[in-house]
């Protein structure tokens, strides 16, 4: 299981190299007329675009096709983040008690075993 | 106006509005007590992290003795200090989490001295060395001195938790524990030693000194078992004051 995470995290962190190659040489030029001319800041991009990857191709692909809204964008999400709220009251404190319940107990009370005598080493 | 623009709207640099303010402070009441309790419940519910510490203030300590490499390094005490007395056998590390397996290997069986910093937990103790030969070398005057003989005490069936010997002595706190387990392996992954926390003494030590059944350091099948309750068999030794557990991969068992 850990070895799948590891592996999942580093073709993600592939992947989002790629996004950042292409995105900070051609794709930033297109979307954003301020960083024209501008090229000392985008090595700084490369990590944060490595780890959300996916929203910059969201965000681009919005922009290069002229699909953004502004105002739907800016509009304040106030109706779901009561929902949101309470979803995450009840999800945090869950999480955190069944981390806490389901967790090993210590063997306290097992009492160490001789299974053969002192100078013997039978297997 | 709407009822939405007469409705009352809190700005953090403007007084509160009055139809907000009992609001805020049954919310602030309700965060202050709910938060004193969370921390009261998890303060409560953690393990007791031990009494391990590094002994910085007992100063630096050098000992004489006979070291012996594996399964990993340690000293059996002839010459003591202030603080580890002759008799006594100690495990050696290096700093941060490095083992002292390649500066100890050329010195096995031979009178040598060692320098450093303790880090001690109940009848654990460990020395962290200094760097160089400041810390480890070899010393004149063995004459016919050599590692007291193995004491075969049997084979035995414990219960408790592969930990690194080094946060497990003071290192670290909790130095014991899941939370600590990729700090654990790192350790282990070093060279310092591993030890066995028993649920209960084995022949006087809960702490039992770890390495493979045929004497040598473990194999890298523990790591998968480091910091979980599990149950174990092997065969145990004593090693002048040291238990030393030879365990048997074959009889592990995580417990529920």
């Amino acid at each position: 299981m850990a070895a799948l995470l590891i592996g999942f995290g580093e073709w993600w962190l592939y992947i989002g190299l790629g996004v950042a190659a292409i995105f900070l040489t051609i794709g930033i030029d297109r979307i954003d007329e301020d960083a024209r001319g501008a090229y000392i800041f985008r090595p700084l991009l490369i990590p944060g675009v490595m780890l959300i990857w996916p929203l910059v191709l969201w965000r681009w692909f919005k922009l290069e096709t002229n699909s953004e809204s502004w105002r739907k964008r800016y509009q304040p999400q106030r109706a779901s983040h009561a929902r949101l709220w309470l979803v995450f009251g009840i999800i945090i404190p869950v999480t955190f008690l069944a981390a806490m319940s389901f967790r090993q107990t210590p063997p306290a009370d097992f009492e160490p075993q001789r299974l053969s005598e002192a100078g013997e080493t039978a297997q | 106006m709407s009822d939405r623009a007469k409705s009352p709207f809190f700005v953090g640099y403007l007084p509160i509005p009055q139809g907000l303010r009992s609001w805020l402070i049954a919310i602030s009441i309700l965060l202050l007590v709910l938060f004193a309790a969370v921390s009261w419940a998890v303060g409560t519910t953690q393990d007791d992290p031990g009494p391990g510490a590094f002994r910085f203030d007992f100063g630096r300590q050098t000992v004489t003795g006979i070291l012996e490499a594996k399964p990993y390094p340690l000293v059996h005490v002839k010459q003591g200090s202030e603080r580890i007395p002759a008799g006594h056998t100690i495990i050696l590390s290096g700093q941060g989490k490095n083992g002292a397996i390649s500066r100890a290997e050329p010195l096995d069986g031979k009178l040598v001295e060692a320098s450093g910093v303790i880090l001690k937990r109940g009848d654990l103790d460990m020395l962290q060395l200094r760097g160089g030969e400041a810390g480890l070398s070899a010393k004149d005057g063995q004459g016919g001195m050599i590692a007291p003989k193995p004491e075969e005490l049997g084979r035995w069936k414990v219960a408790g938790e592969i930990c690194d010997g080094k946060c497990l002595a003071g290192a670290m706190r909790p130095g014991t524990g899941l939370a600590h387990r990729a700090c654990a392996n790192l350790c282990l992954a070093g060279g310092i030693a591993p030890v066995f926390v028993s649920s209960k003494p084995v022949e006087g030590s809960e702490f039992l000194l770890m390495a493979e059944s045929d004497g040598g350091p473990l194999g890298d099948w523990f790591y998968d078992y480091t910091a979980v309750y599990i149950s174990l068999e092997g065969n145990v030794e004593r090693r002048g004051g040291l238990l030393v557990f030879k365990a048997d991969p074959d009889t592990i068992e995580v417990l529920k």
